[in-house]
């Protein structure tokens, strides 16, 4: 078990989120980056989509109140244990002893990174999900942010046999986040590309978009040349996914991400490819975007690519070392 | 492939990502579209329900219906094909009557510190304040959709005599349970949030309570009548 000394930046309980409860107009929520949050929870023997930590930027100061085995996975965030000098690299488990405690810090190579517990972190589902939607309070601990004084059980606190295994799966051996330097993000043509000025859709894609500081879990905020607005009168408000790129009447695109409004009346010019979304949830403020089309066909390749590789990832884990 | 030519008007299922499709039945808030896109959702669920893999929970807007499928398991296009098939079919007949009975009342305390906004809705209308809160209390809205907070229903249709655009400069903090227009549509809020709308009175009742299972009180298709609280306060 462990306890929050300082929860760092913004951090918040995911899991795969409640994608069916839209229609309340609930926010999906869930990992922003779905692939560090499965790699975490692999690592462990854990269900890949089991609720974890996830931490964005500057991460949280916990303390060990009984041995707890953990792994990590995400932007490289140099943790360490103090009391005895050990690095925790993204894509690796540990046992933690009672007593000690494990600092994160700022992200290095990402924006997010997620800590699993042994069978995932120990918390009622509401509307079938422990994520935190802050926005209505549902989920996580008490429905907003971790604070200090919260405790993280682990639901398989006994298991402590595990610990020293790497990630054998996609990213590079620092983290299973690890994208540097100005990222590609697929997109599909959205289904107001055509309402809008055939020049929009061109500078969308010629652009080298800057991400704001006012981005947060709900979507992007990109800058750029402003995209030339549709005359006439916006859509009726319709149902919104992760991904759709709104444009509102400034030509300021926005990106949605996993906590994004479930209906809006901003035009969509573009969708991103469900593939990129790990990717897309570790951009952080000042990162350059740029985005390619591409269409359907290769969309779901690359979709089906991405989970045949977490699956082989997985199935490389269990045969180095099965687990109970 | 975005030549700039006019959208098609018609009805219509595009693609919405490799995850989604969007129906388009139409356009602006009627009730007999509104109708049509629960008829669409149920046709959806039913599917579902019916053991067709791939489909997830529909979520309606006001004239539309966004439809979230499982690729590994439901080809976009096949839904898309499906979908249109479905919608032909609704729009050749009358929607399904929706369950009459039930009118949901809310109680609301026009004006003053409640409705900051109802005099110079008033103003703008040519109506006097009490003509406002009269109209707003007149008419049964049907719930078109929910969001884009949890539990926050989109009602509809105003009074066209009501209808104003959104207010240019969103109020980054609406006080919970306050009552408010803007074009065709009024609403709760169901919490404190940032909000455009126009702000003409206050309820006690929450539209978003997590002790209730679900936590929303309105669904689509429900209807609701507002009810002036005290009159003799607000009259």
């Amino acid at each position: 078990m462990l306890e929050v000394r300082v929860p760092g930046l913004h951090a918040t309980i995911q899991d795969a989120g409640r994608p069916g409860a839209a229609a309340y107009g609930i926010p999906p929520s869930g990992a922003c980056d779905p692939l560090a949050l499965a790699a975490a929870n692999l690592l462990l023997g854990n269900d890949p989509a089991a609720p974890a930590l996830e931490m964005e930027l500057l991460g949280a100061e916990l303390i060990v109140r009984e041995p707890c085995l953990v792994a990590v996975a995400g932007a490289e965030m140099e943790a360490v244990i103090p009391e005895d000098g050990r690095r925790i690299r993204p894509g690796t488990s540990h046992l933690l002893r009672g007593g000690s405690t494990l600092v994160f810090g700022a992200a290095r190579d990402g924006a997010r990174t997620y800590l699993a517990l042994a069978g995932g972190i120990d918390l009622p589902r509401v509307l079938g999900s422990a994520s935190t939607a802050p926005v209505g309070g549902i989920g996580g601990i008490g429905g907003r942010p971790v604070a200090a004084g919260d405790l993280l059980r682990p639901a398989d606190p006994d298991r402590l046999d595990g610990a020293g295994r790497h990630w054998p799966g996609p990213g590079p051996a620092s983290g299973v986040a690890g994208h540097a330097g100005p990222r590609t993000i697929h997109v599909l043509e959205g289904p107001h590309a055509a309402d809008l000025p055939r020049d929009a859709l061109r500078l969308l894609l010629s652009t080298a978009w800057t991400v704001t500081p006012r981005s947060d879990r709900a979507g992007l905020r990109l800058a750029g040349p402003p995209l030339p607005p549709a005359s006439g009168p916006e859509p009726a408000s319709f149902g919104m996914t992760w991904g759709a790129i709104q444009v509102p009447a400034g030509g300021a695109p926005i990106l949605l991400l996993a906590d994004h409004p479930t209906v809006g009346g901003y035009r969509v010019i573009a969708v991103a490819a469900s593939a990129d979304r790990p990717a897309l949830g570790q951009v952080q403020a000042g990162d350059e975007l740029r985005f390619a089309r591409i269409d359907l066909a290769t969309a779901l390749r690359l979709a089906a690519d991405a989970d045949a590789e977490l699956a082989a990832a997985g199935a490389r884990l269990r045969m180095a070392e099965p687990m109970a | 492939m975005s030549t700039g030519d006019p959208a098609p008007a018609g009805p219509r299922v595009v693609p919405y990502g490799d995850r989604a499709v969007l129906a388009i039945l139409g356009e602006g808030v009627d009730t007999m579209l509104g109708r049509r896109v629960l008829a669409l959702a149920e046709r959806v669920r039913a599917a579902s329900m019916g053991g067709a893999a791939g489909w997830g929970a529909p979520v309606p807007g006001f004239a539309s219906l966004l439809v979230p499928v499982d690729p590994a398991r439901l080809h976009p296009d096949a839904a898309r094909a499906e979908l249109a098939g479905w919608l032909t079919e609704i729009l050749a007949t009358d929607p399904p009557a929706e369950p009459a009975g039930l009118v949901l009342e809310i109680p609301v305390r026009y004006g003053g510190a409640d409705g900051p906004d109802l005099p110079e809705v008033a103003a703008r209308c040519g109506l006097t304040e009490a003509q406002v809160a009269e109209l707003h209390a007149a008419s049964v809205y049907r719930v078109f959709c929910l969001g884009f907070v949890p539990g926050f229903a989109y009602l509809g249709p105003l009074p066209e005599r009501l209808a104003l655009p959104r207010r240019p400069e969103p109020r980054l903090r609406v006080p919970e349970g306050s009552v408010a227009i803007a074009g065709r549509q009024t609403g709760v809020y169901p919490f404190a949030t940032a909000g455009g709308w126009h702000l003409i009175g206050r309820t006690t009742v929450r539209p978003w309570d997590l002790r209730r299972d679900p936590p929303a009180l309105l669904r689509p298709g429900d209807r609701v009548r507002f009810v002036p609280a005290g009159d003799e306060e607000g009259g």
